[in-house]
């Protein structure tokens, strides 16, 4: 099949009597296996009967009551490996699909939201969360809702940290997450853009400015580098900051195209090095080919991503290690890898890698990505003096997510070293009621 | 959008602070589950029927049976239950301790009784314990405690309004509500004589006397209790159209507040059960089914509806449908409709045309890309294709007017 050229949104919202046929396989079960498979803690059950029993609105409101970022999980959830997995009608045929309903939902009632509730108390107290993505967003609105005066810092001039710049629109269009932020917002969320480390953010001037707590959720800044021969040459590129542009401005995907050229390879085997892959054949590239050590059933992407990246025409070299990035006149030309078993069975890290001799191949591309990870910036922990992991992830009770630093709180990617958008959420939701708790503790 | 609404209502001067009540059923035959409906959000709570038989009252079982359409489970619910076995005594003390734990909370005693002497004590006992409503059921199907097999009070107009006195007689200042069947030829006389008889309210309606179907293997019908079988008592959604006739009959002849009760599933029914003049709304299969937590999107939904109509109060719902129902006579026959279909919906199952080549009148051909054609010559407007269609607005219905009716034609098949 052709390849999709372009990066209008890959599934369509139900139409009306589509979710009522979904909706009405649900079981309403007794403490629902769905709920409580969501780490957000959405009342599945509880929308499913409203959207059942036409009430839209309300649905929509169960849904943003457990979690603002509703409408992107809707798309972006692993929901095979977490709500509908926990589906008990799997047992009877096959799981709701819980995502599109959602999904659903959320379109035909958000408009009807009771976005900021009158609020039960309100607080004097000021909290700020520094990085404006899932977790910080999710932080930030809950302590509202909690009756807290709460600033949110973002480095860039927008929100939604990788939603905003890193899941392709064809997955998540921009619309969505702007949408989102709108209504954090109107909750009473107060947002600054363009708010670097430099001075600003420091410990010392927040608590200077009143801010009696802090949420990191700064995510993870910095790519991992494959630390192989021919990094410098000229058409390598860095997954994360391909996607930001890709993202950022479909104008500028012309002059993409001609940096890259029509063979490109992939190193990675994780969901950022499908989206890469993907997003480069809607750019135009002819042979897209994924080199990642793992194989098709060890992949870290989820495996519904797997397959789409295969339907959508990408090439798998898996249980392959790259040796080097072949240069002409220091441009790429082309890479060089090898086959691999693994030492130890089920452990599947770069160090348990054997080359397996005689295996080696090349093949002939323009450009080359790195998506083998990224890291947390490390300047976060410095600053703020945390207790970090030998990844350099932030270290956090499990109960409250409080860092080494009392009045500091993390979540997110920066902690769990990169996870679902819903975990970043429950994550956020989690430190929170822990800085909450701090707080009333510590008035 | 944020004006306020209030779901408190009133029905025979008593205040609910939402109109969803349960009704008299096993779901109200235990203190601790009543508690659990309160604390859970319902208003109300009709306990379940009580008389001075007390265990005497002779159950078997099993005694459910579900009437399940195309894979669907409990699209109507059978039963042979018959009232509670708990003697006057005993809920003479649940009506205290509810009352007492609950005073906003609406308690409503459900009684029966065989003889005049019963009605009126049993009456009077419920109204000392301090119960905010009586409820005499007219109309239990399931059995009987008087002489006359399957028969029911509620169908003799004669003893429904003498029998209604006996209770007023002993329920004092305490509301009474008749609770009465829709198996009856007349359903206005029946109420009328509600009426006549002097109660408060009437409680519109009742579960329909049913044989609930027959296993192919024993030719024993449902339940089988012990190789036999017998009527059962129909509820549930299957029901739900027959209420809303017997509640809109009633509210279009005779002044007296109505409680809905029979086949009101969610927030939607309760609405409809509103606007044919019901002032509450009793369900019991949906909680049966789901649990007392329905109640929260009952609440959330009507509250939500009433907002979005620029409405305050459920009591500004009661009876608004009932001035658009006249009788067969008096509908127009001067406007001509007919179907038309949105091509790009098609899922070309073609259900359509079947419906209309077996069920209807042929107005509805295929073209070579099985996609229904509508002839609107030969459309009478039946409705019929709609109905079948599976997928929403694929077809609609749309009025002609005399002279649009040539271009159009042109364009259905465009």
């Amino acid at each position: 099949m052709g390849h999709v050229k372009d990066f209008r949104e890959i599934e369509q919202t139900y139409l009306p009597h589509q979710a009522l046929l979904e909706a009405s396989r649900c079981l309403f079960c007794h403490d629902a296996p769905c709920s409580n498979a969501c780490p957000a803690g959405i009342d599945v059950a509880g929308f499913i009967r409203r959207l059942k029993s036409g009430n839209r609105a309300g649905a929509a409101q169960l849904i943003f009551q457990a979690n603002v970022l509703g409408d992107t999980c809707s798309r972006v959830c692993p929901v095979e490996t977490l709500c509908q997995e926990a589906c008990s009608h799997t047992e009877l045929l096959e799981p709701i699909q819980i995502g599109r309903l959602q999904r659903y939902a959320w379109e035909k009632g958000h408009s009807h939201l009771d976005v900021a509730p009158a609020l039960t108390k309100t607080r004097e107290m000021k909290v700020a969360a520094v990085g404006a993505g899932p977790a910080g967003l999710a932080a930030a609105a809950e302590l509202t809702r909690l009756g807290y005066k709460v600033e949110v810092f973002e480095a860039t001039s927008r929100a939604g940290g990788v939603l905003a710049t890193g899941i392709p629109a064809y997955r998540l269009p921009r619309s969505v997450v702007e949408g989102e932020v709108d209504l954090i917002r109107r909750l009473g969320v107060k947002i600054s853009y363009n708010q670097g480390f430099d001075g600003q953010l420091n410990p010392d001037a927040l608590r200077a400015k009143g801010f009696r707590a802090i949420f990191l959720g700064t995510g993870l800044g910095q790519s991992v580098r494959a630390q192989i021969p021919g990094e410098d040459l000229k058409g390598v590129f860095w997954a994360k900051e391909l996607l930001w542009a890709i993202k950022e401005d479909p104008g500028s995907h012309k002059d993409l195209c001609a940096k890259l050229g029509r063979r490109v390879a992939v190193i990675g085997g994780g969901n950022v090095a499908i989206d890469t892959a993907c997003s480069l054949l809607r750019l135009g590239a002819d042979r897209v080919e994924m080199v990642c050590l793992e194989g098709p059933q060890e992949m870290p992407a989820f495996p519904s991503e797997v397959r789409f990246a295969w339907d959508d025409g990408v090439e798998f070299h898996t249980r392959s290690k790259p040796l080097r990035i072949l240069g002409e006149g220091g441009r790429v030309v082309g890479m060089e890898g090898v086959g691999i078993r693994w030492k130890k069975p089920g452990l599947f890290v770069p160090d348990n890698a054997v080359v397996i001799e005689g295996t080696e191949f090349q093949l002939r591309v323009d450009s080359l990505v790195e998506a083998i990870g990224q890291r947390p910036d490390e300047t976060v922990a410095k600053i703020y003096g945390l207790e970090t992991s030998p990844a350099g992830l932030v270290i956090v009770d499990s109960e409250t997510g409080q860092t080494s630093n009392p009045s500091v709180f993390a979540g997110g990617d920066v902690v769990n070293g990169g996870a679902t958008v819903v975990q970043a959420v429950a994550e956020g939701k989690r430190a929170a009621r822990g800085i909450h708790r701090y707080l009333q503790e510590n008035r | 959008m944020s004006q306020h609404v209030d779901l408190g209502t009133t029905f025979c001067g008593v205040s609910f602070d939402s109109p969803f009540v349960l009704a008299a059923s096993p779901c109200t035959d235990d203190a601790d589950m009543v508690t659990r409906a309160f604390q859970a959000g319902w208003a109300g709570a009709v306990l379940k029927t009580t008389s001075v038989e007390g265990t005497a009252v002779d159950l078997v079982y099993p005694m459910i049976v579900g009437l399940d359409h195309e894979g669907k489970r409990v699209f109507g619910l059978g039963n042979i239950d018959l009232i509670s076995q708990h003697h006057i005594d005993e809920i003479e003390g649940r009506i205290r301790v509810l009352k007492k734990a609950f005073p906003q909370k609406v308690v409503i005693a459900s009684m029966m009784a065989a003889i005049r002497e019963d009605w009126k004590t049993v009456a009077e006992r419920l109204s000392a314990a301090g119960v905010d409503l009586i409820e005499c059921s007219f109309s239990c199907p399931q059995g009987t405690l008087g002489t006359r097999p399957g028969f029911m009070l509620g169908q003799d107009p004669k003893l429904v309004r003498e029998v209604t006195a006996w209770v007023k007689e002993g329920a004092g200042e305490t509301p009474v509500v008749i609770k009465i069947t829709p198996q009856v030829a007349d359903i206005v006389e029946v109420a009328q004589a509600v009426k006549d008889g002097g109660a408060d309210g009437i409680c519109a309606s009742n579960t329909i006397p049913s044989l609930m179907g027959v296993d192919l293997e024993t030719f024993v019908p449902y339940p089988r209790v012990d190789g036999k079988s017998t009527y059962s008592g129909l509820s549930g959604p299957a029901i739900k159209p027959i209420t809303l006739r017997v509640i809109a009959e009633i509210a279009r002849n005779v002044q007296i507040p109505i409680t809905g009760t029979g086949g009101a599933a969610d927030w939607q029914d309760a609405v409809e059960f509103m606007l044919v003049g019901a002032r509450t709304v009793q369900f019991c299969t949906a909680p049966m089914h789901y649990g007392f937590r329905i109640i929260e999107d009952l609440t959330d939904g009507l509250e939500r509806y009433l907002r979005d109509k620029g409405m305050r109060s459920p009591k500004e719902l009661v009876g608004k449908s009932l001035a658009f129902i006249t009788s067969h006579e008096g509908l127009s026959q001067a406007k001509k409709v007919v179907s038309r279909i949105r091509p790009e919906l098609c899922i070309k199952d073609d259900l359509c045309y079947l419906a209309c080549r077996d069920g209807g009148h042929q107005a509805i051909e295929l073209d070579e890309n099985r996609l229904p054609l509508l002839d609107e010559e030969k459309c009478v407007g039946c409705g019929l294709c709609l109905t079948v269609c599976p997928v929403s607005d694929c077809l609609y219905m749309e009025e002609v007017k005399p002279e649009q009716r040539e271009d159009s034609q042109e364009g259905e098949r465009s």
